[in-house]
């Protein structure tokens, strides 16, 4: 073990961490927005929104992230996309995750008490009523934890765009090892770190969801 | 009726882009871009020490960022180099992610009918490393083993040609050295420089075995540019030629390397 190397390099880590961090909090920002998009159009009237949405979920869970991260970035120049590795890498991964917080908060509004709805529908509230007044502020707990869960994929997933040129945390790690050649100290350095965001996050969910779970 | 409007909106759209692209990258040399935007954009790999590599200020140092900033230099440019993972490189070059490839790049004619080579800057020999007690003594004892190669690479495709070998791709060389000594491999194959340096540096034990000449002994490598800049290219040519002529070369050379590698 070299520790030295480790104390030595690691300020050049905290800065490629906070690159994975900045990466991560966009693609969640974008993420949740396309997702409530996605849901809107799930639970929309009309059939085109509501089969539109299902394709993209579909499309988007079906292929692997790396394949779109390569399509967006090398592929989009073609279609006259013209994009920086980073912003590639914040819409991929964006747009990834978006399917899956879809489904997160689908899940989250289906898993409210059928009961909740009849009873609001029985007493005069609208469709629309319903929805905001009753059903979207009972899912809302519900969906803290699974979100959580893909904020959580979300981070680890993010070392893909190493794969695009962006100097993040795993494509750090990678260059210092080919001038040190010590995987060891340098990837437990990068593992580190993704425990302490990954952490980050999960102090944050259980607090939330202990909050809104009590009441 | 109406999904087939939209998708006939989104076919001519991107129709309509993919023509206005091909029409401007016809009309435009890219060195007219560069001179304009005063910087070339150069790709390397960043992991591929004495070439390119992160010191540990975590700057992009070696023979190759020495070559590219003396080139721009006398373009009268400035470099910004961009690292990219070496098996997206020349994809990264084809959607216009960076001007010019300065990664160490074996000049092949796969490669030459993708993208236009200027040079060759400098001549490496293939080496091929085993354990010290290795019983391969020699390339005819190679066969019916496991090598590893770099993804991508001159090496990987002539490994492959050779049909006996079994061949595992990594993405540099640490991690083949590591594979080496835990057994995982039983011999790498790689170009000579970068295995001297990594083998002083971590003091692996190991032979070195030099394939005679005919067997792609020595390779040539090559900047690559994308195709149909004929100005970038002779520009780039009588920059690096001049630097081969006055000196600079030499000196880059015995910094980086210890020796000419013209």
């Amino acid at each position: 073990m070299d520790l030295t190397l480790i104390q030595r390099t690691f300020p050049f880590f905290l800065e490629a961490a906070w690159i994975t961090v900045q990466i991560s909090v966009l693609a969640l920002l974008l993420g949740l927005l396309v997702a409530f998009v996605l849901v809107a159009a799930r639970l929309s009237t009309v059939f085109l929104f509501r089969c539109l949405a299902r394709i993209y979920v579909s499309v988007f869970r079906g292929t692997p992230c790396l394949v779109q991260l390569f399509i967006i970035y090398f592929g989009g120049p073609q279609i006259g996309l013209e994009l920086e590795p980073f912003a590639a890498g914040v819409i991929g991964l964006g747009l990834n995750i978006a399917a899956y917080m879809a489904e997160s908060i689908r899940g989250a509004i289906s898993n409210v008490d059928p009961g909740q709805e009849e009873a609001a529908r029985s007493i005069g509230f609208g469709r629309r009523q319903t929805l905001w007044l009753v059903t979207l502020p009972q899912a809302a707990k519900l969906m803290i934890r699974p979100l959580g869960v893909n904020a959580v994929a979300l981070i680890k997933g993010s070392a893909l765009v190493s794969t695009i040129s962006v100097v993040e945390l795993s494509y750090t790690a990678q260059r210092f090892i080919s001038s040190t050649y010590k995987p060891f100290e340098i990837f437990m350095v990068s593992a580190l770190l993704y425990i302490v965001m990954v952490y980050s996050v999960r102090f944050v969910v259980d607090y939330l969801d202990n909050r809104f779970a009590a009441r | 009726m109406l999904t087939r409007k939209l998708k006939g909106l989104i076919v001519a759209s991107t129709v309509a882009a993919a023509a206005l692209l091909s029409t401007s990258a016809v009309l435009a040399d890219d060195l007219q871009k560069i001179q304009e935007a005063k910087e070339i954009r150069i790709a390397m790999s960043g992991q591929y020490s004495p070439f390119s590599f992160a010191n540990e200020q975590n700057q992009i140092v070696g023979f190759d960022a020495s070559i590219s900033e003396a080139l721009a230099e006398r373009m009268g440019v400035k470099v910004t180099i961009v690292t990219t993972p070496f098996d997206g490189i020349i994809a990264g070059l084809l959607a216009k992610k960076y001007d010019a490839i300065i990664a160490s790049m074996t000049i092949t004619p796969e490669r030459q009918k993708a993208v236009d080579f200027v040079g060759p800057y400098y001549h490496a020999g293939r080496t091929i490393v085993v354990k010290e007690d290795s019983p391969i003594k020699s390339l005819d004892d190679l066969k019916d083993v496991t090598v590893g190669v770099t993804l991508g690479d001159a090496h990987d495709k002539w490994a492959r040609a050779r049909g006996n070998l079994k061949v595992r791709t990594y993405k540099g060389l640490p991690e083949m050295l590591v594979d080496l000594e835990a057994g995982r491999i039983n011999a790498l194959v790689m170009d000579s420089v970068p295995v001297l340096v990594a083998v002083k540096e971590t003091g692996q034990k190991v032979r070195i075995i030099t394939p005679p000449e005919s067997d792609g002994g020595i390779e040539g490598m090559g900047i690559a540019l994308r195709k149909n800049n004929p100005e970038l290219k002779a520009t780039m040519q009588q920059a690096l030629q001049d630097m081969l002529a006055d000196g600079t070369y030499e000196k880059i050379s015995m910094k980086w390397i210890g020796n000419d590698i013209r």
